[in-house]
């Protein structure tokens, strides 16, 4: 014991003050004061100085004490002389503060107060939060080693309460569990540790839970509240989206043990880290968690900007503890933050690209390496593969294979005539000068244009560009892929909707202009007519050229290829001073950006009908050069091409087709990348907030309030990422710490996780609160350590009961007198019901899965997303991995209180509703789990009710049940048996054995006989009946019970008529017309149902084949009820099955079973 | 099966705890309790009410059903006559008109399309009303039509948003959620608010009916038109309603020996939410039971029991006001006609024209309209130009327009017979009494008898509001 809490306890340097206790009898401006300032008076005589009164500030010393023109609203030492007192205490309605309408009062408590402190000196300090935290002395309380609990006792003292007994050890190992991997124990698992003696039992467990991969899971689901992570874009389209891999890279993390300095920087800025790594890179999904208006009218900057917005306010919650968010719109009412200062902040977020990146994985790639030598092992052979000639042009002294490779070469050489004959000479042209309304223009060292940076919905781009050539017939316009435009271009459509697919563009007019070199004027030429290699239906070259906006050029879906349109002239343009200059403006007016990425002009001088030709540019090349002077690796080239080309090789250019196919994608995530510095983005301030009101632009900067940042550093992301965890930052190890001790205890040390501002509730425990955070940072940022340091805690050991004391001095339990019952967040109350019934997958990661829900709910938003369940074990993963969608979440998780990924949540407040009761009871994932562990209870102890029961019991709840709540479950037991044994037919219903009886006829007969003018025989898993045409029949007995039940079966007749379905019951032993049913069959093999309704339960089924002499053959008969057609398994005795489900849906329905213990 | 609460201090303590949440947490499920000690078998609504929060004055109305005809009417082929449009169709607007708009998809130089439909007046008050409307114009005289509505927003799901929770960023509450926070619900077998929809999903989704920030219980309540009407409300196949009381039976008292033990406020919650679970579980068959209705009701309603329509849900929605439900939104989807707005806007009326005006007909035959309120509008409005477009297959259709547009209003408070606004005569801009999205908000809040500057909620750190910052009363709405 003493070696492991040596162990335990050996945290960076603490002392033991032992006069900790002592009441300050000074006032406290932080504590004591300005809140009442800040609730009362700084909403007027605050920091935001557009509503400031009287320009006087009450928030600051120098303006409360200014004589300036005025009486000083604080004289220190002196509250008489003190305007302040005497406008709070006045009775003069026009003197009186806060004015009587503001509604506002100030008790007579709180005048005391306020003059107290001026009399004490009026010494304003800065707000708590915004002051270093410094490590504290550790109160040394009951011989407690945890300085958690020195903390936590000296303040229970204080109010006269004690700490409750440590918890009995199964809710102990429950409660551990819960909190660290957010799964239950195992009932082995939780007897191991209860008779574990060893003094270390408790910390070696929460060693072993703090390695597991499931700690990360249970974390990470935390973390992505605040990252606002979801599945979907959000908004009216609201379509899926890619994001998972960042969302296994914070499990990763987490489990990893990543320092959270670290896990910080790489999140905010992992793109700008020297050598970024992928993972780094993925890390930055962080702040691409924004939503996405796909909408088809919006304009994308706006919604870009909306997007910049929430990072700002995203980033204050989760890092700061701050509102920042406020000050969109006007300086902050409470905390010293100004409008100015948050675009400032802004600037850091707001130079970055947002694209996506594919997520490279091993394994992925040597499954592409794979088809890749397939790919190109087949086009190697595909000379080899070449038919022999028509049988008149066999060469008659040829080999086969001299035949079959002259008459590949006479093939090849018609070919390549007629690749040179359509081929034009085109000499492409580099621009002069590109100019756009917004992208960012780089030329390439190809003559190339490359198009980056922001998009309009009417991207415009001029180019200017001159040739010497002595006339131009016509120019050509090529679009062309790179590896930087979306899904590889050539267009920059980022998105798949509607008629746009990501890579496309939309040119929807090209416009001429040219000049001879010295001429002032520009003369429009419009071409003659405008060709495309491709184009999509209805969207043709010459759309570009016909005067109409809402018309043009696409070539969808043909993306990530190189494209050509050729634009000739009716007369050629003649070069008359040596150059001609073109000015040639393209426009993209589309519903979505849509402009190109890529493209470069060439031009020709040519004459005749020029074709663009749809082939790549390589041949192209090759086709440029005189026949002669082709290299032997040119000409291959040209071979190669003629093979993947011919009609003669249509089948293998197919199959190459196929394997491309095969080709798995990498998937892919989205990241933030630092623009290139010669395109900045500019940053401005925005008037009320609003997007269409940009004013000053603003450098990057961070609130005056906080810590400085480093002098001689480049401003940008990376900088701001790591002054959010510098060691002198204030706020965020202490915000970080107390969304920890929320975790645990339920509530923060600050109750306002989201607000550490002024308008936030103090700390119960400010020293513990600092201790903690200053503890983190010295001991290197290690989440696991605190956790550890946590949970290690008699403070986080005690038990739950309420003493009646506490319950009255301290009902919502701040103090922490006892241990507090936390509902389970929703995706843990779900994961808990799975994992209790065994069905629980402990896959981790991958893309997210869609577990059953009732149909229609994600119809309610407008895409309609069609919920298809997924299959497997994907269907029991934990709830972290279930698809969200923004705008129709899982409903089982909306309904306990999951937020739908639209915005930052520090933490949930749970709700208790009869919603969430009907969920419970009656949803089928839960309904499933009890079926589950019903069947698994049954199997484990077949003979014993009780044990049955204890075992649900304790998969549930883990601890053992009392005598006399085993009693009312098997009383419960007892009665829902008689109720089941009344009635099998809802047995069949509740435990989805839809099926009673199926006969395969594997193994002959199966209890079939012929009774009457008929033989039966067994052949090859069915029976044949031979029958006369006299009445033919065969019985067998069934146990069915009574009610709507469905006779299905497979036959084979050779005639045409009606058969015939007769039961019997006990009361009933002969057939009559009253018990049975006609289907009529068909000659061949077919599929029947009958539905029956029984008013008893059945002893035996007759069936009477058409009774016409001949052959009939059944495959299989079988006899159901409800929907689910699953076969009661044989062991299993329905009615147990079914009375079981019900204990185990009301187990898992108890308070306990959803609620941390 | 049922039994007294084994403690009296337990109610005692339950008071204690839900008076320590501060305002309106936990009143429904108090009071139910308080009407309920025996088990929770009787359904007392009336009881419910005992303990709800108090409007800031008093209201004029108790509740509200909202027909949302999202996708965006036409205007000005249904309330804002324009004989100049007819006049100048085909002519491009003046470009002083549409200097510094943004639209969502024509080019601002457009022409102007005239009205589809011819207009009458209808009623003693005259109301100007699209003859492809004839059952609203029976009752011109007890609604009140505003013409001169503007929004912020000129896409569907910024819009629709806007108008349900003020802010066109998802994430806020909507307007029946803050009804319900700030008055509670009479109904302590149903959800306070609840949402019908018919026409395909809304633009903003779940966002349209969330609780925002605040606490889960003023959800809106999506009712669903196919299978069980709440999601889980029926029993799994196999299961007795007899069997389900017993299994809640022993739920409670498993439950409550965990009370007794622990004293945790919250397992007394969670046993009463139970209890309201299962009453809600008897009142939705009833309540959905269309057939019940005399055969005049649904013929005027034109609704036809177990086939999913507007008509339906107008009727449902009479049925859940009268259970004590205080904010309903009907959804109808499919107004967005930016292509063929003639034969679109027939459609729509086609199946929203009769069961509207029937189910305000309904109300006031039944005295309800008194202290109900009924709006009947969409998000934004359609622009007087015309909208095509070759490469999206469009022609003769309309573009968002968020500068102008027209809803109605009928029941308690308003000032019927009347129409409010004017707009320019090309129906653009508006010229007279605009009315903005908040101001709709604060007057729907007001006749609640709630002030909008009132009713707030903390945040990270902020007051919200519905109305955020803005929005004044309509007077001229109010009689």
């Amino acid at each position: 014991m003493i070696r492991s809490t040596i162990l335990l306890f050996a945290f960076a340097s603490f002392c033991v003050n032992s006069s900790f206790a002592e009441e300050a009898t000074e006032l406290s401006y932080a504590r004591d004061v300005r809140p009442i300032l800040s609730k009362n008076c700084f909403q007027c005589h605050g920091p935001d100085d557009k509503t400031r009164e009287a320009d006087l500030r009450l928030d600051d010393a120098e303006s409360a004490y200014s004589t300036d023109d005025r009486d000083p609203a604080i004289v220190p030492g002196k509250s008489t002389e003190s305007e302040l007192i005497a406008r709070i205490t006045s009775d003069d309605e026009f003197l009186k503060m806060p004015p009587p309408d503001s509604k506002r009062t100030i008790t007579p408590e709180q005048i005391e107060i306020l003059k107290r402190w001026i009399d004490q000196g009026a010494h304003y300090e800065q707000h708590w939060s915004f002051i270093a935290p410094q490590r504290p002395g550790v109160p040394f309380v009951d011989h407690l080693e945890n300085p958690i609990d020195g903390f936590i006792r000296a303040e229970l003292k204080k109010v006269g309460l004690k700490s409750n007994p440590s918890a009995d050890r199964y809710t102990l190992v429950r409660r551990v569990y819960l909190d660290l991997i957010g799964l239950p124990p195992t009932p082995q698992q939780a007897d191991a540790f209860v008779n574990n003696q060893s003094p270390s039992a408790y910390a070696d467990l929460v060693d072993e839970l703090l390695a597991s991969p499931h700690y990360g899971e249970r974390w990470a689901r935390r973390w992505l509240d605040l990252a606002r992570y979801s599945d979907t874009n959000g908004y009216e389209k609201d379509r899926p989206r890619s994001m998972s891999p960042y969302r296994d890279w914070v499990i990763d993390a987490l489990n990893a043990g990543m320092p959270f300095d670290q896990f910080t920087v790489e999140q905010i800025a992992g793109d700008l880290l020297p050598d970024a790594t992928q993972s780094q890179k993925i890390a930055t999904g962080f702040h691409r968690n924004t939503m996405v208006n796909e909408e088809g009218g919006v304009d994308p900057q706006e919604y870009r900007f909306h997007a910049m917005v929430d990072r700002v306010g995203t980033t204050g919650t989760t890092w700061l503890g701050l509102t920042i968010g406020c000050a969109q719109c006007h300086t902050h009412k409470y905390d010293p933050i100004t409008q100015t200062e948050y675009y400032s902040m802004m600037a850091f977020l707001n130079n970055a690209n947002e694209p996506t990146i594919k997520v490279i994985n091993p394994q992925i790639t040597a499954q592409r390496e794979k088809i890749q030598k397939q790919i190109a092992d087949y086009r190697e052979s595909l000379a080899g593969r070449f038919p022999p000639p028509p049988e008149d042009q066999h060469g008659k002294y040829l080999t086969p294979r001299e035949n079959q490779s002259r008459y590949q070469h006479q093939q090849f050489r018609d070919w390549l005539k007629q690749q040179e004959n359509s081929y034009v000479k085109w000499e492409s042209v580099t621009p002069d000068k590109v100019t756009s309304n917004t992208p960012n223009i780089t030329i390439l060292d190809d003559k190339s244009v490359l198009i980056s940076g922001d998009q309009t919905k009417n991207d415009i781009f001029t180019v200017l560009m001159m040739t010497d050539a002595q006339q131009i017939t016509a120019v050509r316009l090529e679009a062309l892929p790179h590896e930087s435009l979306p899904f590889g271009g050539p267009g920059r459509a980022t998105i798949h909707a509607g008629v746009e697919k990501g890579g496309e563009f939309f040119l929807s007019e090209i416009k001429f202009e040219v000049r001879q070199a010295g001429d002032e004027e520009w003369l429009p030429v419009k071409p003659a007519s405008a060709k495309a290699s491709f184009a999509r239906d209805n969207r043709l070259a010459e759309h570009s050229i016909d005067g109409k906006s809402d018309t043009g050029w696409s070539v969808n879906p043909r993306i990530a290829e190189r494209h050509q349109a050729v634009y000739q002239f009716a007369e050629p343009i003649q070069n008359k001073t040596g150059q001609i200059e073109f000015r040639i403006r393209l426009e993209h007016e589309s519903f979505h950006p849509a402009g190109l990425g890529r493209f470069r002009f060439s031009v020709t001088d040519q004459t005749g009908e020029l074709q663009p030709f749809d082939r790549p540019l390589e041949i192209e090349q090759i086709l440029r050069k005189p026949a002669g002077v082709r290299t032997l690796t040119e000409k291959r080239a040209l071979m190669q091409r003629f093979l993947e080309q011919t009609p003669l090789l249509k089948k293998e250019q197919e199959h190459l087709a196929n394997l491309k196919k095969q080709i798995p994608e990498y998937p892919t995530t989205l990241v933030m990348q630092e623009r290139p510095e010669r395109f900045p983005r500019t940053t401005h301030r925005h008037h009320r907030g609003e997007y269409l009101s940009p004013k000053e632009e603003l450098t990057p900067t961070v609130p005056a309030v906080l810590h400085d940042l480093p002098a001689d550093v480049t401003r940008n992301r990376l900088m701001f990422a790591r002054w959010l965890v510098d060691r002198e930052n204030p706020l965020t190890a202490r915000v970080v710490m107390n969304r920890q001790w929320e975790a645990f205890f339920g509530r923060g040390i600050v109750r306002t996780t989201e607000d550490f501002g002024l308008q936030g509730e103090l700390p119960t425990h400010p020293q513990l609160l600092d201790w903690l955070a200053v503890e983190f940072m010295e001991s290197g940022w290690r989440l696991k350590r605190m956790h550890k340091l946590i949970v290690m805690s008699e403070t986080y050991r005690q038990s739950a009961a309420v003493s009646e004391q506490a319950a009255k001095l301290d009902p919502e339990n701040r103090y922490l007198s006892h241990a507090s019952r936390v509902r389970l967040e929703a995706e843990l109350i779900r994961d808990n019901a799975l994992a209790a019934s065994g069905l629980l997958s402990r896959k981790i990661g991958g893309p997210s899965v869609f577990p059953p829900q009732p149909p229609g709910i994600t119809e309610a938003a407008y895409g309609r997303l069609n919920w298809v369940v997924s299959k497997g074990e994907d269907r029991y993963r934990r709830g972290l991995y279930t698809f969200n969608k923004r705008t129709a979440p899982y409903a089982m998780f909306s309904t306990f209180d999951a937020p739908s990924g639209e915005s930052c949540l520090s933490r949930r407040d749970p709700s208790n509703t009869p919603l969430q009761a009907l969920t419970m009871l009656n949803s089928e994932v839960l309904l499933e789990a009890a079926q589950q562990m019903a069947l698994r209870s049954l199997r484990e102890s077949p003979q014993d009710i009780r044990q049955q029961i204890l075992g649900m019991f304790r998969e549930s709840l883990i601890r053992p049940p009392s005598e006399q709540e085993l009693n009312l479950l098997t009383q419960f037991y007892q009665r829902q048996r008689d109720l089941f044994s009344e009635d099998r037919l809802k047995a069949h219903l509740l435990t989805g054995a839809g099926v009673i009886k199926r006969w395969d006829f594997n193994d002959g007969n199966e209890g079939w006989s012929a009774v009457n003018q008929s033989s039966l025989s067994h052949l090859k898993n069915r029976i044949v009946i031979a029958s006369t045409g006299n009445d033919p029949f065969l019985r067998t007995s069934l146990e069915a019970p009574a009610g709507q039940l469905t006779v299905k079966f497979r036959l084979h007749s050779e005639e045409q008529g009606p058969c015939q379905l007769f039961w019997t019951t006990a009361n009933s032993p002969v057939e009559s017309a009253q018990h049975s049913a006609s289907i009529e069959v068909k000659p061949g093999w077919a599929e029947y149902q009958a539905v029956i309704n029984a008013d008893e339960s059945l002893t035996g089924l007759r069936f009477d084949p058409v009774a016409k002499p001949g052959r009939t053959e059944v495959d299989w008969i079988e006899v159901s009820v409800g929907n689910n057609h699953q076969t009661l398994p044989a062991d299993v005795n329905v009615v147990d099955w079914a009375t079981l489900t019900l204990v185990a849906r009301s187990l898992l329905n108890l308070d306990e079973a959803i609620t941390k213990p | 099966m049922t039994e007294h609460y084994p403690n009296p201090l337990l109610a005692q303590t339950r008071r204690q705890f839900f008076s320590d949440c501060g305002v309106g947490v936990g009143k429904i499920a108090l009071a139910s309790l308080l009407a309920n000690q025996v088990g929770g078998r009787s359904s007392g609504a009336q009881d419910a009410t005992l303990d709800l929060p108090k409007p800031h004055f008093e209201p004029k109305v108790k509740r509200v059903i909202y027909l949302f005809m999202a996708g965006a009417p036409s205007q000005l082929d249904l309330f804002d006559y324009k004989p100049k449009l007819a006049e100048l169709e085909g002519k491009p607007i003046p470009p002083e008109v549409v200097k510094n708009q943004r639209y969502a998809f024509i080019r601002p130089d457009s022409t102007l399309l005239g009205p589809r439909y011819k207009f009458a007046k209808h009623g003693d008050s005259g109301a100007e009303i699209s003859s492809i409307m004839p059952h609203l114009s029976e009752i011109a005289d007890d609604i009140a039509i505003v013409k001169s509505m503007t929004t912020d927003q000129f896409n569907h799901a910024p819009a629709q948003l806007f108008l349900n929770s003020g802010s066109p960023i998802p994430g806020r509450p909507a307007m029946g959620s803050w009804v319900t926070y700030g008055l509670g619900s009479e109904a302590n077998d149903l959800p306070g608010f609840v949402v019908l929809s018919t026409g395909g999903g809304t633009s903003g989704g779940a966002s349209n009916w969330t609780n925002g920030f605040l606490p889960g219980r003023y959800a809106g309540v999506p009712f669903r038109s196919q299978g069980e009407p709440i999601l889980n409300v029926s029993n799994p196949a196999g299961l007795s309603t007899e069997q389900q009381r017993d299994s809640l039976d022993l739920i409670r008292k498993l439950n409550q020996n965990q009370y007794q033990k622990l004293n945790d406020p919250q397992i007394a919650t969670r046993i009463d939410a139970y209890e309201m679970a299962y009453r809600m579980q008897a009142r939705a068959p009833e309540l959905m039971d269309l057939g019940a209705e005399t055969k005049e009701t649904l013929e005027s309603y034109g609704a036809k029991p177990g086939k999913a329509s507007f008509a339906n849900n107008c009727l449902l929605a009479r049925r859940l006001i009268e259970r004590g439900v205080r904010f309903v939104n009907v959804y109808h989807k499919g107004w967005d006609h930016h292509s063929n707005v003639e034969g679109g806007l027939k459609g729509q009326c086609g199946q929203t024209d009769r069961p509207a005006a029937a189910l305000v007909k309904d109300l006031k035959e039944r005295g309800l309209l008194d202290d109900t309120l009924v709006i009947w509008g969409g998000e934004f409005g359609r622009t007087p130009m015309v909208e095509s477009s070759a490469s999206l297959g469009r022609k003769l259709g309309r573009d968002h327009h968020p500068q102008s547009y027209a809803m109605w209003l009928a029941g308690g408070g308003i000032k019927t017979g009347q129409t409010i606004g004017q707009t320019d005569e090309l129906g653009f801009h508006i010229t007279e009494d605009r009315v903005h999205v908040h101001d709709l908000q604060a007057t729907i809040l007001h006749l609640l008898g709630l002030d909008h500057k009132r009713l707030t909620y903390t945040y990270q750190g902020r007051q919200f509001r519905l109305t955020d910052v803005h929005g004044h009363l309509v007077t001229k709405l109010l009689s």
